[in-house]
Formats: C-alpha cells, structure tokens, sequence
C-alpha cells in the first residue's frame, strides 16, 4: 500500500518540469517513444509516479536513463504536459539522490549556491597563485599536478560511492538476485554504451546529434588523456602538440554548436535550459577554447607575460574538475551507461 | 369504400429487400380487389418518391395509399403530409411496418418474412378500404400557464412565457424562491453567484405584470384537460404581513428571541436555523418567513414586531389555466448510512454540504473543528450504481465536484484535492475545468466499478484506498481530513404532484418525456409539460436550454386560444349505451364521465382527455364504443385478412 504524496511534485519543479500535473493519462508519450519497450514503459509511467509522489518507485526505476529526450512525447503531448523534460528533471533528481554528499541537489535546485561555489573556487585558484608569487611554471606545475590528483579524488571519494549507491537503489534494495557471473556477462553493454551512446540513435532524426556528441566525447576524453598523461602544456612533440589542438578545436566547435542550440531552442531538448545545462555546455566549451589559447600562447612565446590566460584556463578546469564533474551534468556520463548496464543485469537474470 | 387504393413496397435500400421479396408483396397488393397501382420503391421517403406518390395521387385520383416501409413512428407524418400536399385526406393513409416487423425480425427466414409482409400488407389495404376523411378536433384554451417551481428552469420560462404574452402562475412550494441555485456560490462559467443571479431574475419576475408569483404554495387538486385546467393552490401561512418591509435589527432580535432550532435544509443540515429565518441575506421574496411546520407559536417574536401575525391561515386559491409546466427540479442524493462512511465516520460529507461549508467558512477551512488539508472526493455515489436503481449518471457532479475543488484550492491554496473517480466526464467547454485543476496540482485516481473506493477509519485517520488503474492497479491510499461524496441528482419527492397530475415517472424515477429525441418537454398528459431536473439530470445551463423549450411549446400550444388534438378518440353510441360504468374504471386518462340524452344516462368522453388508446372498446358489453380511425370493421376487415 503506497501513500500518496502530492508535495513530491513541489519538489521536482524545483529540478525543472512544472507542467506535468496536467497529464491526464491518455499514454500518447509512451505510445511515440521510440525508445520504450515492453519492459520499460516510459514516460507515462514516469509521469503518474512523479504525480502521485511515490519517489521510491522512481529512486529504484532505471528509465529516466533509458530516456534520450527525442522530444516527440513532449511535441505529441495533448496537454502540454511536457514528458521529455520531466525525464530530464528525474535524471537531474536521480543524480542528487545517488550523491552521498547531497551537494549535487543543493547545486541543482539554488542557483545561488552554485554562482557561490564558483566564485568560491575562482578565489581560491586566485589566492593560491599568489601565494607561488604568480610564477608561471610554479602555477603551470600546480596545474598539471592538480589535474591528476582531482581525478584520482573525485573519482574514488565521489563517482565510484554515487555508482554504488545507484546498484543499490536499482537492483539491490529492489530485491533482483544477481548472480555474479552475469555481472561479467554484461559488462560488455557498459563500455559500448559509455563510448558509444548508441541508443541515441533509437531517435529519429538524431544521426546528426549523435555524431557531433560522439566526437565531443571522444575529443574530450582524448583532450584529457593528452593534457593529463602526455603533458601537452609541457611537450615538444609536434604529434602530440598538434593533436592536443585538433582535439580543443573539435571540443569548443562542438560545444559552441549546442549553446547555439539551446539558446535558439531549437529542438525539444534544448527548450528548458536549467543552469546546471548551460554551466556544462558553457564550462565544456571553455575548457576547450582556453586550452587551446593557452598552446598558442605558449607556441609563440606570449604565456610568460599574460599568466591571467594561464589562470582564466585554470579556473576553468579547477570550477569543471570540483563543481560539474562530481556535482553536476558530467555524471550522466556514467549513469546512462551504468543505467544500461544494470538493465541488461536485470533482463539477463529474468 | 375505397376502390383506387396505391400501395407502395418501400427497400429501406436493401434493409428490406435482403430479406423481403419486395416484388412479390408488390404483385400480391396488385390482385387485391380496390387496388389501383402498386410499386416498389428504393427509398419510399426519399423526396423524389414523395413527389411521385403525390403526382399518383393526383393523376390517377387515387382515393387512399398505403405505404409498406418502416414504423409508422418513424414516417406517419411524412407520408400523411405527402397526401395532405396531393389534396388527399391524411387519415386515408395507412403505413405497413414491414421493416421492424419484417425484415429485420425475421432476417433468417427470407421467405417467411416476405409471407409475413403480404399479409401485413393485405391487412392494410383492407384497413384503409374502411378509412374514412377525418380532421383534427379543436377545443378552446387558455392563454394561462401555471409554472411550477421557481427555481432558476421554472423562473427563466415564467418570464420567457410572460414575454411572449402567456399569463404566468408561478408556483413555490417554499417561501422563498431561487431553488438549488441560490444554495450555490460562484457558478461555471460566468463566475458569477447563484444568488445574483436568481436576484436578477426575481427582480424581472416581481415586476412583470403578466407574472403571479405564489410562494409556500402547493397544488392540492387539478381539474379540467389541456386548455382548461382548474388548479386548486394551497398557500401556507408565512406569518408574516405582505406589506412588511424587513427591518434587519428587528428581524435578527426575532431570530435571538426565536426557541425553535431545526436542522437548516438550505445548508444541507450543517447548521441549525431557528423557525423564524431566511437563508440569505438577499433572498427573495426579502420578507423573511416563519416555518409553519416548526414553529410552536410562542408569540415571543410577535411581541416584538407588529408585522409578524401567528394568526395567519392555510388559504386556498383556485386557479384557471391552459397548460401545467413542471419544473420540480432534483434532490442531491442521500447516501444511506455507511455508504463509503457516510454518518458512520464523522468526516464524510456530501458535495452539497461541502459546497455550503466553504461559503460559509472563513479564513481557514474548518470542519468538526479540525482544519482540513487532504479532501478526497469520491465520485458516481448514488449514479451509475453497479447494484442500486440509480444506473444513469448525473451528468453534473464530475464537473461540479472538480469546480468546487478549484474554488476551494483558490480560497485555501494549502489544501491538497484528491479525485477518486470512475472516469472524468467533463464533457463539451467544461473541460477547461478538468484541465485547470489537474494543472493545479489536484490528483486524479480511478478505478473500475467491480473494485470501489473504500473509506476506513484506522485509529484517528480517515484513511480512502484505491486500486487505481492509472498506476496498473497499484493500491494507492490517502489519509483524508474531509471525505466529500459526489452525489448525483434525483428528483424531488413529488408524490402529491405526480398523484394530482398524473405525470409518468420514467424507470429512472424522473418525470418522463414522450419521445427523448422528437418531442422533449412534452408528457402523454396533454397540456403537462416538463422542464429542467425534474426530468433528468442536467446542469444549469442544459435546465434554462430545456426550460426555454418548454415555455416555447407552452405558448405555442394555449396562445391560439385553440388547440388542435389528433381525431383518434373513442365515440359512444347513445342508442347502445346502457351506462354501465364498466368504461370509466377502464379509462387510465379519467377521460369518461356520465351524461344524459334524452333522459338516457350514457357514457360521454372528454374530447380533451381521451389519447385513444382504447382500453374502453373491449370492456363495453353492448359494444356501444367505437374508436375512430380504428373502427370495428376496420380492425374486423385487417384480421380477415391476417387469417384468410
């Protein structure tokens, strides 16, 4: 016997979508998506949980991940009720609850707070690089060391707790009987969903979104491990230097393309723009653009004497590496692909 | 006798023809002796047919027709106008329902239904041999209207009549007028209050000088038929004198003085009110009243005020009019004890008594001195009943129940709303209203009819369960502060009414129209018309479309002074008649009285009140009876030929 709670939907307005009371149950969202099955049925499901507040219901549902915001449920929808952005509030909602620190849903749901830890991060890069007088190679050391040590750090101490927490939320307190051997059958679903993002293409129309947020994937991570593991601040490789820039090009065109996007709203999922969106895209897009300076102030000599370039860069990763990879929208890297790795669990043991 | 008889075999296109060999019945009608012509036709209703019969008429002098096609309630009026156009006496027409009776009947034995249809046909043909030109009786009426009951159906037709030049009676059983719509507040979709507007009405009625209003007035014996009733009104005491004007210090001192407490039916009894009262400030007409049923005359009031008269008497008034209209209007619904908790769980109210309680609640919503939060409406209770007689739905309460729950979310925007419904019908523009209040935040569950809403008292919490089918039959509760019980409409107890007048109650206990369709605010009682919720369920706007309808047929039929009746009556035979008796106790329509001839006692038949039904034919033992246009030897002739 489950309690309805009608004060849960105060709750994800506060996430984003504030029109889904309105739904009135016909199903036509569930009946467009491309992506629902028979064994998940979204997003009315979705919709009529959040309605009547039975957020364990949700907290053990893997759907909001299963959901690729094609948008046509939203389109199609008799009453406005928006189904697409829901998910996409749930995705938002589910990430703070799988957060065993709780800052995620305090950055999702106050703006104030998240200008503050911004501002907050930006001070203290500023602060600490007086302290190494403004020594360029100092920063630029503390830079690269930084880089490494967040990753191990924001890995260990927040990603991999936040990846158990959802195994239990989705299969463990649910009661699925998992037998090991079908952790390792599966896995392989893990790392094609994580590098591949092939269910995007379960939406119609979406070859083109699917490709530029593959190569966005693909520039980033290998912008990451060039920076990280090849030094390309640091390098005197040609190969590597050159393609430390094809790499922050592709990442800052790409992402210029999305902003564009949501600023023209230009399909259904660009429409509801929260602030945890546009810090993503924006940061993202920085990230790339101000690397890419930053080599160029170094291949003509320039970096010594505009450190500022230096330390806007490093703001920029230090606000990424703290704030939206542990906090923000970078985790649904991992969810969606934890997500269709779980499910391929529970339907392998079915 | 007719002797150039046209018969026409209609197809219904193939309705008829799949089954019934047309062409046979056609050549079968042609060996009969009278027979002129006989065709067979696609649509015998079609307007190129028509014409055709009609130029038949004229060409070949025909002298009678028969049409063998569908029910004769489906096209007698068509045909008798074919022939009325082709200068043909209209009752030397008779249609052959080889359709209803034939084709579809027997649709799995071709050849006995087209066996059938020759007879049916040679039974008609045999029928309008004897047919004779007969024409519409007309007796003389009042251009009279008695309107009974002001509510907001019986007001609007009052002055709609009054308007049109129909003296209006207007009848009110309580001492005050309004009805069910006074007791609301802000109405869909004028937002307007049924207060002003039946303020509005009233002050348009009480200056009408074709309009007599009577209030705390019953009907107590009717006399007369259509065009001349003879109306005997009972006006109850309202202790008070007509020329009072209302003091408003001196009435609220009467009402402090007042011993009397009764439960205040105006507020559903949620309240109390004392025997001197009225239910509103602007309530019409503005003298308040004492209820004679409560009040014990103490005198306490009457010391007070020179206007108040204890004395005053039951009058009775006689009125003459030419037709009654009915506008009775509906009860809410009354749950009996236990259903879904009600009077067994002290938070259980109907939607009604929640409409009240939120008029008169202040800043908070207060009931049994709890302060409500979570409000469960449970929807179809006393409609659409699985079980109980009530199988129809009320049509109103889905769209009142979810009004009312906008209108409490404005004027108390904590509160939650809970719909545990059987479906929404919200039908046509109100809609919009479903909408607003699921935009609202207001939550809709629903289940089927086999598994009801329950309501359970677990410790201090009123708790209601659902198996709800929108979340795939999850069983979902709520612990409700107030329960309100959606109840449907049934009409008014009107058992003196009904007895008196003789209306038809239909299955579903509501006043019975002839025909839903064709003729809706007329009754089989000539002259008695029906209007509003006495007749069915309806909202306001559906109860002034059907009142409007009513007042229009109401002039139509007394504003010539004359009405026309149809000449199927039955006729007595003075020199048979023996005066036995044995018609009148016969008669269902009170239609046959004693008279004398010649100093012969016999039967004679109110034109007026006869339908023709003729139950009076077979009782008669001298045979001194007979029905015109179904005479002996017209019946005589058509079982010659059914059995020949």
């Amino acid at each position: 016997m489950a309690k309805i709670n009608p004060d849960f939907a105060k709750e994800i307005f506060k996430y984003g979508n504030n029109d889904f009371n309105a739904c009135y149950n016909c199903g036509n969202c569930t009946a467009v998506c491309s992506l629902s099955d028979k064994d998940n049925s979204f997003p009315r499901k979705m919709v009529r949980l959040s309605v009547l507040g039975l957020d364990d219901k949700i907290t053990e549902s893997l759907d909001p991940w299963l959901c690729y915001y094609c948008g046509e449920c939203a389109t199609l929808c008799p009453r406005e009720a928006n189904p697409g952005e829901l998910m996409m509030s749930l995705r938002r909602w589910l990430t703070a609850k799988y957060d065993w620190t709780g800052l995620s849903g305090i950055l999702y749901k106050s703006l104030f707070a998240t200008l503050f830890a911004f501002i907050a991060t930006a001070i203290a890069v500023i602060w600490f690089s007086a302290k190494l007088n403004f020594n360029t190679e100092a920063i630029m050391h503390f830079g690269h060391q930084f880089e490494m040590i967040s990753i191990a750090a924001v890995f260990t101490l927040i990603l991999l707790p936040n990846i158990a927490r959802m195994w239990w939320f989705t299969i463990i307190k649910p009661g699925v009987k998992v037998k090991f051997k079908t952790y390792l059958q599966s896995a392989k679903e893990l790392f094609i969903h994580m590098f591949t993002q092939k269910r995007t293409l379960g939406c119609d129309d979406s070859k083109a979104r699917w490709f530029m947020h593959l190569i966005l994937v693909f520039g980033y991570l290998a912008l990451l491990f060039t920076t990280v593991v090849l030094d390309w601040f640091g390098t005197e490789n040609m190969f590597i230097i050159a393609l430390g820039y094809i790499e922050s090009i592709s990442i800052f065109i790409i992402t210029a393309i999305f902003v564009t996007g949501r600023i023209k709203k230009n399909r259904e999922l660009n429409k509801f723009s929260q602030p945890s969106d546009w810090f993503f895209v924006i940061w993202l897009f920085l990230m790339g653009f101000t690397a890419f300076i930053v080599r160029i102030f170094i291949d003509l000599d320039l970096i010594e004497n505009n450190l500022w370039m230096y330390l806007f860069h490093l703001i920029v990763l230090v606000q990424w590496a703290l704030i939206i990879v542990p906090f923000g929208k970078w985790t649904h890297f991992l969810y969606r692909s934890f997500a269709m790795y779980f499910e391929k669990v529970i339907q392998a043991n079915k | 006798m007719k002797n150039k008889i046209g018969v026409y075999v209609c197809m219904c296109g193939s309705n008829i023809s799949d089954y019934v060999d047309v062409e046979k019945v056609k050549a079968e009608a042609e060996k009969i002796g009278g027979v002129l012509l006989s065709k067979t036709t696609m649509f015998a209703c079609a307007d190129s047919t028509q014409q055709e019969i009609a130029n038949d008429i004229k060409d070949q002098e025909l002298d009678a027709i028969v049409v063998a096609s569908c029910s004769p309630k489906l096209h007698l009026h068509t045909f008798r106008n074919v022939a009325i156009r082709a200068g043909l006496n209209p009752y030397n027409y008779v249609q052959v329902n080889i359709r209803e009776q034939g084709s579809w009947a027997h649709s799995d034995n071709p050849a006995q239904a087209t066996e059938k249809a020759i007879k049916l046909v040679q039974a008609g043909i045999e029928r309008v041999k004897h047919s004779k030109e007969l024409s519409t009786v007309k007796i003389p009426s009042e251009n009279s209207v008695a309107v009974v009951g002001a509510g907001i159906a019986g007001m609007r037709s009052a002055l709609e009549l009054a308007e049109m030049g129909t003296e209006v009676h207007l009848i009110e059983r309580e001492h005050f007028v309004g009805g069910r719509t006074s007791q609301w507040n802000v109405l869909f979709t004028t937002n307007e209050t049924g207060q002003e507007v039946i303020s509005r009405l009233y002050n348009q009625i009480i200056s009408h000088p074709k309009i007599t209003l009577y209030t705390g007035t019953n009907i107590i014996s009717k006399k007369g038929s259509v065009g001349d009733f003879n109306l005997t009104l009972k006006v109850n005491p309202r202790y008070i004198k007509p020329e009072c004007k209302l003091d408003k210090k001196k009435f609220q001192e009467a009402i402090d003085l007042c011993p009397i407490e009764v439960d205040d039916k105006f507020n559903f009894n949620i309240t109390k009110r004392k025997a001197i009262y009225k239910n509103y400030d602007s309530e019409f007409p503005e003298m308040p009243a004492i209820d004679y049923e409560a009040c014990n005359k103490c005198g306490e009031c009457a010391k007070l005020c020179d206007e108040i008269d204890l004395n005053q008497q039951p009058e009775e008034k006689l009125i003459n009019v030419g037709s009654v209209l009915l506008s009775t209007g509906f009860n809410p619904y009354e749950p009996p004890k236990g259903e879904f908790g009600y009077e067994d769980i002290d938070n259980v109210i109907t939607l009604q008594q929640f409409k009240r309680l939120i008029e008169l609640n202040g800043g908070k919503l207060i009931y049994n001195n709890k302060e409500i939060k979570n409000i469960a409406y449970i929807y179809c209770v006393g409609s659409r009943q699985v079980d109980g007689e009530n199988k129809y739905c009320s049509r109103y309460c889905c769209t009142s129940a979810i009004h009312t729950a906008i209108l409490v979310k404005e004027k108390y925007p904590n509160i939650n709303n809970f719909h545990f419904n059987r479906g929404i019908r919200t039908y046509g523009k109100q809609e919009v209203l479903y909408n607003k209040a699921s935009e609202q935040g207001d939550i809709f569950l629903q289940s089927f009819e086999d598994a009801p809403t329950q309501v359970e008292k677990v410790g201090n919490e009123t708790i209601v369960k659902i198996k709800d089918i929108l979340t795939a039959n999850e069983e979902l509760e709520v612990s409700a502060d107030l329960v309100v019980l959606v109840t449907g409409m049934v009409p008014r107890e009107n058992a003196d009414l009904v007895n008196i007048l003789k209306v038809p109650i239909g299955r579903d206990k509501f006043f019975n129209e002839i025909h839903p369709k064709l003729r809706p605010v007329e009754t089989v009682i000539d002259g008695v018309l029906i209007s509003g919720a006495c007749q069915a369920p309806l909202n306001i706007t559906e109860s002034v479309k059907s009142s409007l309808s009513a007042a229009s047929k109401v002039n139509s039929l007394v504003s010539s002074g004359e009405i026309e009746l149809e000449p199927t009556m039955a006729v007595v035979h003075n020199d048979k008649c023996t005066w036995c008796d044995k018609c009148t106790n016969a008669c269902p329509y009170d239609a046959i009285s004693v008279t004398k001839v010649n100093d012969k006692e016999v039967a004679l038949v109110a034109k007026s009140l006869c339908k023709g039904c003729g139950m009076c034919l077979p009782v008669c033992p001298e045979n001194a009876i007979d029905l015109i246009g179904y005479t002996d030897i017209e019946m005589e002739s058509m079982i010659e030929a059914l059995i020949d």
